[in-house]
């Protein structure tokens, strides 16, 4: 890991007034359900949203403007540039998700008790849903251009969402069962309360496509110019 | 300190772009590439940079692989387009080169405020690159390429979009890296720009390099001397110089400066008439046109 790469991708993040406005809104998201909604819902969602928006900016689109050329001529591992440029946003996506989670809190100690619990299991649910989708846009973006990682990133969502319902009605129950679980190991639902093996399911997916991101950026050519 | 490349083959699908090219480049030398749109010079530089992987041939800089850690340590690139986060300023974004490129944390900011300086863009510092000219971030890619003192710079295009301050600040910092020992790769369009700060010239031509030409030795001078029609005899310049006039000019290779001098005082002393004493280089522009 490189403390300059994601030291450089926090600063640039905190210094960007979408990324600052977007974590603010996740904040009063989580004020206003601490007064009218669910014990740690809505903002996780919303966290899962910045964590796209933020991912989306990992290697491809550094690739398509040029950015990427002035790094790889400086003494900075491929691989280490990579998982650093993935570390950094997901600090800052933890950090907001951690954040909400006071705001949450806060607002529930005003009124009285704090259900820590159901609060603190959203938080790591949603640090690893979050993990899951920078790891998969990373991915993505070692083998795409520009923002294509995120529309790979949906339509492989929409492409297994709609296998799964097609498989369920026209497929074998044997198969129908497979489809199922496919598409539960790449996106698995996050379970409502703490769940191991879920985390574990969730980290090891989110290994597997950083080490596959970093083998495949490795060899990827990035030419310039016009040629 | 070399860069060496031999037998560099590259292709893109049937396309064959490079077919066995070879250069050396040797500490403190300046060598010039060029060669007509899609000759290869960018994938060239691609591939001595890293960027691309060749199909065969090898490139070493400094006796180690080209994407060594210790050789980019000591490798600057200025590209002919700039292209960083448009939303960062200048001084952010060379604080984070030079960090990049492994400068001590304690000397990022008094290295980065000399290259601003040196640069002419100390008072665009704050300002975000998205404000800059296309000069203005031909320099600041200039300061990048330099912040950390590079043995090995290559330099795509370095003066386009710059004025003419621009271009003779380039030239000097181009003079100031060749004297410090650095090894420059300059591709261009431009070939008086090549003439005035190469020694080397590759001409690079449908993957190969067709032509190569000395336009500076290092261990003596080439020089032209134009006569004065009907003040000389031939046979009698031949005698006094070496070589015979060519035409009115006689071109003659000394290895001091104070050879020149002396060569002038005796075809002076010989009657014949001396009207221009000038450092001959090639003509580029034949050779291209030639070449091409």
């Amino acid at each position: 890991m490189s403390g300059v790469v994601i030291a450089e991708t926090v600063r640039r993040h905190l210094t960007n007034g979408m990324f600052v406005s977007f974590a603010i809104v996740i904040a009063l998201i989580a004020i206003g359900v601490s007064q009218y909604g669910q014990p740690g819902s809505a903002w996780p969602g919303f966290a899962v949203l910045l964590a796209v928006v933020t991912g989306a900016g990992v290697i491809g689109p550094e690739f398509s403007s040029g950015t990427l050329q002035l790094i790889l001529v400086k003494p900075i591992n491929r691989a280490v540039y990579l998982l650093s440029r993935v570390a950094g946003v997901v600090l800052l996506v933890w950090s907001v998700s951690a954040i909400a989670a006071l705001c949450e809190i806060a607002g529930r100690a005003l009124d009285g008790e704090v259900p820590w619990s159901l609060i603190g299991t959203a938080l790591v649910n949603s640090m690893g849903d979050t993990l899951l989708v920078c790891a998969l846009l990373a991915l993505f973006g070692t083998f795409t251009r520009a923002y294509f990682n995120v529309a790979l990133y949906f339509a492989l969502q929409l492409t297994l969402a709609l296998l799964v319902g097609l498989a369920r009605r026209k497929f074998t129950p044997a198969i129908a069962q497979a489809v199922v679980a496919v598409e539960q190991n790449l996106f698995p639902d996050t379970p409502p309360r703490f769940d191991a093996e879920w985390l574990l399911l969730v980290a090891s997916n989110a290994a597997i496509a950083l080490v596959l991101a970093s083998f495949i950026f490795r060899r990827r050519e990035v030419p310039y110019g016009a040629e | 300190m070399t860069i060496e490349v031999r037998g560099l083959r590259k292709s893109f699908r049937a396309h064959e772009v490079l077919k066995g090219v070879d250069l050396d480049i040797a500490p403190g030398e300046v060598v010039g590439l060029i060669g007509p749109n899609g000759a290869g010079k960018t994938t060239l530089m691609s591939c001595l940079l890293g960027f691309l992987h060749p199909d065969a041939g090898t490139i070493t800089i400094d006796g180690r692989a080209n994407d060594h850690l210790d050789v980019r340590r000591r490798t600057g690139f200025v590209p002919e387009r700039m292209n960083f986060g448009r939303a960062e300023t200048g001084r952010a974004f060379l604080r984070y080169m030079a960090r990049l490129a492994g400068v001590p944390r304690g000397e990022v900011n008094q290295r980065t405020n000399a290259m601003l300086e040196r640069l002419g863009i100390a008072a665009a510092a704050d300002k975000r690159l998205s404000q800059y000219s296309r000069g203005m971030l031909q320099r600041i890619g200039m300061c990048q390429a330099l912040i950390h003192e590079p043995w090995f710079l290559f330099l795509d295009e370095p003066t386009s979009g710059l004025d003419p301050n621009g271009v003779l600040l380039v030239r000097d910092l181009i003079a100031e890296q060749k004297a410090r020992g650095t090894a420059v790769l300059l591709n261009s369009h431009q070939l008086a720009e090549i003439e005035k700060v190469c020694d080397r010239v590759l001409f690079l031509s449908s993957g190969v390099i067709a032509h190569r030409e000395t336009l500076r030795h290092t261990d003596r001078i080439v020089v032209a001397i134009t006569l004065l029609a009907d003040t000389f005899d031939a046979a009698n310049v031949e005698r006094i110089a070496g070589v015979a006039p060519q035409g009115h000019v006689v071109i003659v290779s000394v290895e001091h400066e104070s050879d020149i001098a002396t060569l002038v005082k005796s075809l002076v002393e010989s009657g014949a008439g001396v009207i221009d004493v000038r450092r001959h280089t090639a003509d580029l522009e034949s050779i291209f046109r030639g070449a091409a």
